[in-house]
């Protein structure tokens, strides 16, 4: 037939073939032809082109209407209860059938589902900080911003008396305001005197924040001055019961000069601060402003506590802070004016408001001052980060073992598809399998959760309990963990078994031992994540001992302190006449309490700031302080007192000294107080190491008061000495409360947080390394399985044993070797940020890199040669015969 | 019993198919369409209908034998149902009691 020789034109027919449904191409395509044919026949060329064309188009989508696809076959429903119950018989017949990789499978979820329902709990935690109080989000910290001349910003959390009532009489939007601060105070009962952390607050305190009290008005507990509200804790320490209103608690104001126990009534008992709170106090006074205090207005910038106010709801943040600058502005003209000169302090002040409940993992304004727990939120995302390491290595080993195993299960796959199995219900019998063991897993991360959280509570300085589980939110965040663990762990294998061809299954030697990189690739990562967790833990572990160790510039060997609060001189020398009445007392030093600091100007008009250390003549002395230039003071120079300092290496260095004997020092701001230098002592580091050596100088003024006194004692004679100093302080100060401290105790106490870090690490490391060693374990297993005819061939060729090993251990080995590669860089980066933290830190050593792949390549050679040793020892003979 | 609409180009083309008896396939149905009402719609009206009436199950399709025509391409031939051919039947039969419904009258004066 001639028609059929008719082509129409080429492009629109390569348009319908691109667009028109795939389902009815071949039959359209055809029809159309024809069509063509006959058009051409009947019209001409032209003619049967544009119809053509035409309608070519009538069948493109949107015209066109999509055939359904019929199924040529009956497909039963997914959903079969028979098909179910054959599921589970199978599964738990595999499972229990090879008991190694259940086990293997379980304990490794059920670690990496336990830690990360750790973190879990432990950041709804943090996160929960200060959310309890009804009047949030409206509550809010009223913060300072000081702005140098050379525009170096400086942020603080800290108020005085004035910010508070000023802003609030000020701004319309502010509805009330607290302050809170906190202080010691000394509480007697009966004989005994101890000191307590106490705090003071407005008596609007109760009706901010959502402290419940038990008993007493909460609008009017905190309103007369010598009222205190206690916590039931307290009231049960102090009362023996919670009935306590309208009991006297006799308290003394440690810090008051010729301060005497006074009666306070309990005007309220208050229910215990919840664990999740910043503000925790036991003892909490009302806040006493003076008259005097509140009308100088210098205290603008005497800033000690904290100030917090609740706006009105909708209230517009930016606008209240711009109220509050021009408050600030007007009311403090004077008083700025009056420091510029006064001390030189040219600084901007800028306030601003700070929601209260950011304030607990807040790096730049922490909660500070009277409040607790500022919590830094590095702390929360390394915790997550390992958490996710070891549940992620516990994914891996669960997809790396099923995928391996599965060369066992190929022939049920490919009978359960010869006989009808579709692909769909393939992967919801894999995935439903590892369901199971998910299911598993959680059951034993919930009991292994129960075993470590007392643990983990010392580690992390919380107090989390197992109920806290019972929450609405953690338990969805639970289900959420567990359906997102089966199925990272169980899609992967249910893909690739569901996707084995029946033929190739059932009919050839099916071979399973291919390339396998994604295998291969999990492992790598696997021992990267492993490795970096080494070398971190090796750095953390190598940087605390250099902080403990370092040699600290002075001796804080059987040096005990003990703290009195304003000591004059007198006392200062009666206790030291006193104390050096024992024999086991070698020397007895007073110094300032605290950490005092000052500006003085030197080399005439530049200021240099410093920290101030109020001594004597034999701090120096007993703490092995060398002088390096110059003298100590003396007792020869009754000047020294009032003339002569002493000031360390980096004081000198700061403001550029080559010869700093005979160099004045100018306290400026009070009238003619000049110093000469009469010495220079080593740098030492007299605060943690964390912090760099700052300038400092000592003087001997008798103005300034003692804070505490350093007492070096014989080695070995501890308890006859601190029964001594007891004795002695009793007498001396019966109205203070005694503490004494080792000093080389307290400087290992200063890094309780690397302390932490370390044990944190050592666990993570410990857990991510045992876990991705149990998954290696297991695949050696199944390599070496697989490989047992190969093995018996080669033993009867006459292989040694240790060349099997070789053989069989080299493969893992290799990956392991390989991992260092991505785990190196990372790691050197991480640890590298990581030291920057620290002023006095560790040199990055390759020692640590050679010493953890030697830690890795070990633990994993032990791991695999295991099973290669035992294949390779293997009879070959039964081997052979095994068919 | 609610029966399913059939509008009135899908009874055309379903009567097509029925006319055609096993030759019904896109072609045949277009062109005997053209030559017995004198209609020239595009293939793909054509096509459309015809997937409809065999999603309401008027007519049942099968991909006929690869044959040397057309390049080898197949065609979908359709057949009418059980259920297509009474319908077809019941329209008939409608259509047949209301001419007798109508007065005689009427017919004279609109001058049919």
């Amino acid at each position: 037939m001639k028609a059929n020789k008719l082509h129409p034109p080429h492009w629109p027919r390569r348009v319908l073939r691109w667009f028109h449904p795939a389902e009815t191409l071949e039959e359209v395509e055809g029809d159309l032809d024809e069509l063509y044919a006959y058009w051409y026949q009947r019209a001409g060329k032209r003619q049967a082109t544009w119809r053509y064309v035409l309608n070519v188009v009538s069948v493109l989508p949107p015209f066109v209407k999509q055939r359904q696809p019929k199924n040529e076959y009956h497909q039963p429903s997914l959903i079969q209860p028979s098909m179910f119950r054959n599921y589970l018989t199978i599964t738990l017949r595999t499972l229990s059938h090879n008991k190694v990789y259940s086990a293997i499978n379980v304990i490794g979820l059920s670690i990496g589902l336990a830690a990360a329902m750790l973190i879990m709990l432990y950041t709804k935690d943090e996160v929960s900080y200060d959310q309890f109080h009804t009047n949030n989000p409206n509550i809010y910290r009223i913060t300072s911003k000081s702005i140098t001349p050379e525009g170096a910003e400086n942020v603080d959390g800290n108020t005085g008396h004035f910010q508070g009532p000023k802003f609030s009489a000020g701004v319309p939007e502010i509805r009330s305001y607290v302050r809170y601060k906190g202080d010691r105070s000394d509480i007697k009962k009966g004989t005994e005197v101890k000191s307590y952390e106490s705090f003071a607050a407005d008596s609007s305190f109760f009706s901010i924040f959502s402290f419940p009290l038990i008993s007493g008005n909460p609008n009017t507990a905190l309103k007369a001055p010598k009222s205190v509200v206690i916590s039931q804790k307290m009231a049960e320490q102090h009362f023996g019961t919670t009935d306590a209103l309208g009991k006297t608690l006799l308290v003394k104001d440690s810090f008051g000069e010729a301060s005497q126990f006074e009666p306070y009534t309990v005007t309220g008992v208050a229910k215990n601060c919840p664990q999740n709170s910043s503000i925790k106090f036991d003892v909490l006074f009302p806040n006493v402003v003076s008259k005097e205090e509140m009308e100088s207005n210098e205290n603008w910038f005497n800033v000690f506590q904290n100030t917090f106010v609740v706006l009105q709801p909708n209230a517009n943040l930016k606008k209240v802070e711009a109220t509050m600058n021009r408050i600030y502005l007007a009311d403090a003209k004077e008083a700025i004016k009056m420091i510029a000169e006064k001390y030189g302090d040219k600084n901007k002040v800028v306030y601003a408001l700070q929601p209260f409940t950011d304030m607990h993992l807040s790096k730049d304004l922490p909660a500070q001052n009277g409040l607790q727990d500022s919590s830094n939120p590095m702390f929360s995302y390394i915790l997550s980060g390992i958490a996710l390491f070891i549940l992620l290595i516990a994914c891996i080993n669960f997809v790396n073992l099923t995928v391996a195993r599965s060369l066992k299960r190929a022939k049920e796959i490919g009978v359960r598809k010869v006989v009808g199995g579709g692909r769909g219900q393939l992967i919801m019998q894999f995935l439903g399998e590892s369901f199971i063991l998910c299911f598993a897993a959680f059951a034993f991360a919930l009991a292994l959760l129960q075993l470590v959280l007392p643990i983990f509570n010392e580690l992390s300085n919380k107090a989390l309990s197992f109920s806290y589980l019972f929450d609405f939110e953690l338990v969805m965040g639970y289900i959420g963990l567990f359906i997102a663990t089966g199925l990272l762990a169980g899609f992967y294998p249910a893909l690739v078994l569901s996707n084995y061809s029946p033929v190739q299954t059932l009919y050839s030697r099916f071979n399973l031992s291919g390339k396998n990189y994604l295998q291969k690739g999990l492992v790598v990562l696997q021992f990267s994540l492993a490795s970096f967790l080494i070398i971190a833990t090796l750095t953390i572990y190598s940087q605390f001992s250099y902080l403990t160790n370092k040699d600290l510039g002075y001796n804080d060997k059987n040096v005990i302190t003990i703290d009195k609060s304003r000591m004059s001189r007198n006392e200062a020398k009666l206790l030291k006449e006193e104390l050096l009445k024992s024999l086991t007392i070698v020397d007895v030093a007073p110094k300032n309490g605290g950490r005092w600091g000052t500006v003085a100007k030197v080399n005439g008009e530049t200021q240099q700031s410093f920290a101030y250390e109020t001594v004597d003549a034999t701090y120096f002395p007993l703490l092995h302080i060398p002088i390096i230039k110059g003298r100590n003071f003396s007792a020869d120079f009754p000047s020294d007192s009032t003339k002569a300092v002493l000031i360390n290496e980096t004081f000198a260095k700061k403001v550029g000294w080559k010869n700093p004997l005979g160099q004045v020092v100018d306290f400026w701001y009070n009238e003619g107080e000049k110093y000469t230098v009469i010495g220079v002592v080593k740098d030492h580091h007299f605060e943690s190491l964390n912090e760099e050596i700052k300038p400092q100088l000592f003087t001997m003024k008798p103005g300034n008061l003692y804070g505490k006194v350093f007492i070096k004692i014989k080695p070995g004679t501890e308890t006859a000495s601190l029964g001594h100093v007891e004795k002695t302080y009793k007498k001396l100060f019966p109205i203070n409360p005694y503490e004494y401290k080792f000093m080389d105790e307290e400087n290992i106490k200063r890094y309780e947080a690397e302390a932490k870090w370390k044990q944190i690490m050592l666990f993570g490391a410990i857990l991510t390394i045992f876990i991705s060693c149990i998954g290696l374990f297991g695949l050696a297993t199944l390599s070496a399985e697989r490989r047992t005819k190969e093995i018996g061939i080669r033993k009867v060729l006459g292989a040694s044993v240790a060349s099997i090993t070789t053989l069989l251990s080299a493969d893992f080995l290799k990956l392991v070797s390989f991992s260092f590669i991505f785990a190196f860089p990372t790691a050197y980066y991480a640890i590298k940020e990581w030291l920057q933290n620290y002023p006095y830190r560790i040199d990055i050593s390759a020692w640590t890199f050679a010493i953890a792949a030697a830690l890795s390549i070990l633990i994993a050679f032990f791991t695999v040669s295991f099973q290669s040793i035992r294949a390779a020892l293997g009879n070959p003979v039964k081997s052979l015969k095994t068919e | 019993m609610r029966r399913t609409y059939l509008g009135e180009f899908e009874e055309v083309v379903l009567l097509m198919v029925a006319i055609l008896d096993g030759e019904a396939y896109g072609v045949t149905v277009s062109q005997a369409l053209e030559e017995h009402t004198g209609r020239v719609v595009t293939f793909g009206t054509v096509h459309n209908t015809l997937i409809r009436l065999e999603e309401k199950g008027f007519v049942s399709s099968q991909l006929g034998g690869a044959t040397n025509e057309r390049g080898g391409r197949r065609k979908r031939i359709f057949q009418v149902t059980a259920l297509g051919s009474r319908a077809l039947q019941e329209i008939q039969q409608l259509r047949h009691e209301l001419w007798q419904m109508m007065p005689p009258t009427k017919l004279r004066l609109t001058g049919l």
